[in-house]
C-alpha cells in the first residue's frame, strides 16, 4: 500500500491554502536570511569601492592599517621623498576623510576625496558634468545626488563652505559611504591643513612588484608607512562588516528560527489533524519507518518549495534593489542558494523531530477508538 | 481575552487549550517574527546609546564645532586654536577647553589584537576606573580594548605609529565600531601631526546661565562655528544611526510582518478548519454570526498578544545574554520601538484573522446536522 498510494503528497495537497501559506512563510524566512547575508557581503564590497580602483601601494602616516577609519597626514617633504624612491612611477597625493553631509535634514555619510586635477584619485566615470578643478567644486555620486534632488549646478553647504556641484559620478554609490570628490586644495582647506595629504597613491614602475616597492619605500622614507592596497582593503572590510556582523547574525538566527517554526507548525498540526489516518495506517500494518518517511517527505517538500520560492524572492529583491535603491548592494551567488538549500533541509529535519516522536508513540488502537 | 458564549463557557480559551502543543507552536512562531522587529530596533538603539557615551559623560553645557558640524563619530571638525579663546570670552562661559578628535588604529599587547579608537586629545577622561589620567606620552584606553589587546596598566599601545604607555582604563565607551582613548592635547598634536587646530570646544556655562541661550550667544559672537547644547549634540549624533539604518529597519519590519502573518494565519486557519463543526453547532444552538466571528477573532488576538509578550521577554533575555558574549553588542529597549512592534502585531492579527473569519461567516448552522446524519 505504501508503495502505491502517495499518502504524504495527498495529505500535503489536501488543504492547498494552508500549504501555500506555509510555503510563503518558509520562503519569507529563507529570503530574509539570504538578503541579510547578501547585504552583509554587499557592505564589504562597497566599502572598498574606491580602493579597488587605485594603484597597488598606498603611503600614509606610520601606523596606518586601514584606509577609511584612520587619521593620516603625509607632509609635502615626505611626499616628495616618496616620489623619488626608485621604482615609483607616480605618487599622487589625496586628502580623504568622512564627510557627514546634512541633506534634507538627514545625516548622509560620504567619503570625500580631494585629489589633484589630472592625477590619480578622482572619479573614474563621470555621468554628467565634469571633474572638479577649482576651489570649492565637488562631484557627487549620481545616486546620492538623485536621492536628494541635487544636480549639476546645485550647491550644498558643508562645514561652513558653499560647495558647487560640477559633476555627477557613476559607479561610486554605496550604502555606508557613497563617494564624493573635490580638489585636494578644497579638502585641505576644510580640514585647516595648509598643505600635505592623507595618503599617496603610488603606482610602481613597470617590472616593479608592489611588495618590493612597499618594502623599499619603508626603508628609504622612514617617516611614512607603505601598505599594499589589498591589506588596507581587507582591514576596511573587516572593520565595517565585522561591526555589523553580530547584529546581522542575530537577525539571521531569528529568521532561521522562524523558518524552523513554520515547518514544524505545519507538519505537526497536519499530523495531529490526521492522527486518525496515521493510526489507521499503523493498524493495517504500515511500519514505523514508512510513516516517518511520509513525515520526512512532507517536511522536506515544504522546505524545498519554501526555499525555491525564497531564493527566487531574494534574487528578485536583489535585482529590484539594484534598480530602485542602487545605493544598496545585495551580493548573492548560486553558492548562497545552494548553502541555503542545505540549511533548509537541516531545518526540515529539525522541524520534523517532534512530529516524528509523536508518530512513533501513536497507538494503532486509536484508530478503532475513534 | 476569551469570548464567552451565552452560557458563560470560555469557548475561545478552551479551543486554544484543546491543542496546547499547536497553540504554543503558533505563539512561538509569531513571537519569533515579532522578535525580528523588537530585537533589531533594540540593537540599533543600543548602538545609539553607546555612540553618545563620551559626549554624555563630558558633562559640558555646550559643544562647539566647525560650522555645519553637529556630530563627532565619522565626522571631521577643525577650528583654529584661537577659537577657544574667542569662545571663552563670550559672556556666560565659565570654562572652555579645546579637544582634538582623531580616529586611529590601536595595536599592541600580548594577544596580537587591534581595534579602532576615537582618540581624544585634551578634555575630561570620563569613566576612569583604573589608573590615572594620561600624562605626556601616555594613553588611557577602554577596558574592552584592553581585554582584546591583552594590555594592563603600564603596557604599551601603538597609535598613529607612536608607542604610548597605558596609564589608565575607562569603561562604557566601547561601541560596535570603536572605543574611546585619551591622551593629552600636546601628545595628540605630536602624534597626529597637527598644530594650531582643535576639533571641538567643550564649554561649561556659568551659574544660572541657560545652556540654549549660551549656545545661541556663542554662535552669534564667534564666526565660523556651530554651537549646540550637549543634549542637542548627542541627539544629532544618535540620528546618524537612525538616518543610516531607516531602510534596513523598514525592510526588516516588512519581513517580520510577512512571516508573522503567515505563521499566525497558518495556526488560526488550521484551528478554524478543525473547529468548523464546533462553530456550526454553536450557530445551530443560537449563537449569531457576529459572536461567532468574535470568537474566531479572539483566538487570533490571544495568540498574537501571547506572542507579543513572548517576543518582549525574549528580547529582554537577549539584552541580558548578548553583552556577555560580545561586550559591544548592547540592546536597548525603547518604548517607541515596543509600540512599533505592537502596531505590527496588531496588523498581523487583523491580516491573519481574515481567512478564519470568512470561513466562520460562511458556516451554515443546519449543515452540521446534515453532516452528522
Amino acid at each position: 500500500m505504501g508503495r502505491r498510494v502517495p499518502v504524504g503528497r495527498r495529505q500535503l495537497l489536501a488543504e492547498p491554502a494552508k500549504l501555500a501559506t506555509a510555503v510563503v512563510a518558509v520562503a519569507a524566512a529563507v529570503a530574509l536570511v539570504l538578503i541579510l547575508n547578501g547585504l552583509r557581503r554587499g557592505i564589504g564590497e562597497q566599502v572598498t569601492l574606491y580602493l579597488d580602483r587605485q594603484p597597488p601601494v598606498l603611503v600614509g602616516q606610520p601606523g596606518i592599517r586601514d584606509f577609511q577609519s584612520q587619521t593620516s597626514v603625509v607632509g609635502p617633504q615626505a611626499a616628495a621623498r616618496v616620489a623619488r624612491v626608485p621604482g615609483v612611477a607616480d605618487a599622487a597625493p589625496i586628502t580623504q576623510g568622512y564627510a557627514m553631509l546634512g541633506l534634507h535634514r538627514k545625516r548622509v555619510l560620504t567619503l570625500l576625496v580631494g585629489y589633484d586635477d589630472g592625477r590619480r584619485g578622482g572619479p573614474w566615470q563621470i555621468a554628467q558634468g565634469r571633474p572638479p578643478t577649482a576651489q570649492n567644486e565637488i562631484v557627487l555620486d549620481r545616486v546620492l545626488a538623485g536621492e536628494h534632488r541635487l544636480a549639476v549646478g546645485s550647491t550644498l553647504r558643508f562645514r561652513g563652505t558653499e560647495l558647487r556641484i560640477v559633476g555627477l559620478s557613476r559607479g561610486t554609490s554605496g550604502f555606508m559611504t557613497p563617494l564624493a570628490f573635490t580638489t585636494r586644495q578644497t579638502a585641505n582647506a576644510l580640514n585647516q591643513m595648509s598643505d600635505g595629504a592623507t595618503f599617496l597613491l603610488v603606482t610602481p614602475a613597470p617590472g616593479v612588484t608592489p611588495q618590493a616597492l612597499a618594502r623599499r619605500i619603508a626603508t628609504d622614507v622612514p617617516e611614512v608607512s607603505a601598505q599594499l592596497r589589498e591589506t588596507l582593503a581587507a582591514n576596511d572590510r573587516s572593520l565595517f562588516v565585522g561591526s555589523f556582523s553580530g547584529a546581522l547574525l542575530a537577525m539571521v538566527a531569528i529568521a532561521a528560527a522562524a523558518g524552523v517554526s513554520v515547518i514544524a507548525i505545519t507538519i505537526y498540526s497536519g499530523m495531529r489533524d490526521r492522527s486518525g489516518e496515521y493510526a489507521t495506517l499503523k493498524a493495517i500494518g504500515l511500519g514505523r519507518r514508512p510513516l516517518l518517511r511520509v513525515v520526512a517527505m512532507q517536511a522536506v517538500t515544504l522546505a524545498a518549495a519554501g526555499t525555491a520560492l525564497g531564493v527566487g524572492i531574494a534574487f528578485g529583491a536583489a535585482r529590484g534593489v539594484e534598480e530602485l535603491a542602487p545605493k544598496y548592494l545585495i551580493a548573492l551567488s548560486a553558492g548562497d542558494a545552494g548553502r541555503m538549500a542545505l540549511a533548509a533541509a537541516g531545518f526540515a529535519l529539525l522541524a520534523g523531530l517532534v512530529p516524528a516522536r509523536y508518530l512513533a508513540n501513536l497507538d494503532p488502537a486509536a484508530a478503532f477508538h475513534r | 481575552m476569551s469570548t464567552r458564549a451565552p452560557s458563560a463557557v470560555p469557548i475561545a480559551r478552551r479551543q486554544l487549550q484543546w491543542r496546547p502543543g499547536r497553540t504554543l507552536a503558533g505563539v512561538a512562531g509569531i513571537a519569533v517574527a515579532l522578535l525580528l522587529v523588537i530585537a533589531l530596533n533594540a540593537i540599533f538603539a543600543g548602538v545609539e546609546d553607546r555612540l553618545t557615551g563620551y559626549i554624555d559623560a563630558t558633562g559640558s553645557s555646550v559643544i562647539v564645532a566647525q560650522e555645519g558640524v553637529q556630530t563627532m563619530h565619522m565626522s571631521e571638525s577643525a577650528l583654529p586654536a584661537a577659537a577657544v579663546d574667542d569662545v571663552r570670552a563670550v559672556d556666560g562661559v565659565e570654562a572652555a577647553e579645546g579637544i582634538l578628535y582623531r580616529s586611529a588604529f590601536a595595536e599592541g599587547g600580548t594577544r596580537g589584537g587591534s581595534g579602532v579608537v576615537a582618540l581624544i586629545g585634551g578634555g575630561p577622561v570620563p569613566g576612569l576606573f583604573n589608573g590615572r589620567r594620561p600624562g605626556p606620552g601616555e594613553v588611557v584606553i577602554d577596558r574592552v580594548l584592553a581585554d582584546r589587546l591583552g594590555i594592563g596598566l603600564g603596557g604599551v599601545v601603538s597609535l598613529l605609529g607612536t608607542r604610548l604607555r597605558v596609564s589608565g582604563q575607562v569603561e562604557g565607551t566601547a561601541g560596535i565600531t570603536n572605543s574611546f582613548a585619551f591622551v593629552t592635547r600636546p601628545t595628540m598634536e605630536r602624534i597626529a601631526r597637527v598644530t594650531g587646530v582643535v576639533s571641538y570646544v567643550l564649554v561649561d556655562a556659568g551659574p544660572g546661565v541657560d545652556e540654549g541661550t549660551l549656545a545661541s550667544r556663542i554662535v552669534q559672537d564667534v564666526p565660523g562655528i556651530s554651537a549646540s547644547t550637549r543634549r542637542a549634540f548627542a541627539a544629532s549624533e544618535r540620528r546618524v544611526i537612525g538616518d543610516m539604518t531607516t531602510d534596513v529597519v523598514r525592510g526588516m519590519t516588512l519581513a517580520a510582518f510577512v512571516i508573522g502573518v503567515a505563521v499566525a494565519g497558518l495556526v488560526a486557519f488550521s484551528q478554524t478548519l478543525r473547529q468548523l463543526r464546533d462553530f456550526g453547532v454553536l450557530r445551530a444552538l443560537g449563537m449569531d454570526a457576529g459572536r461567532a466571528v468574535l470568537l474566531a477573532l479572539a483566538q487570533v488576538v490571544a495568540l498574537v498578544v501571547a506572542a507579543f509578550g513572548a517576543a518582549l521577554a525574549l528580547t529582554e533575555l537577549l539584552a541580558a545574554v548578548l553583552p556577555r558574549l560580545s561586550p559591544t553588542l548592547v540592546l536597548s529597549i525603547r518604548a517607541g520601538d515596543v509600540a512599533l512592534a505592537a502596531a505590527v502585531a496588531g496588523a498581523v492579527a487583523i491580516a491573519a484573522a481574515t481567512l478564519p473569519v470568512i470561513r466562520v461567516i460562511r458556516i451554515e448552522p443546519a449543515g452540521v446536522f446534515r453532516r452528522a446524519s
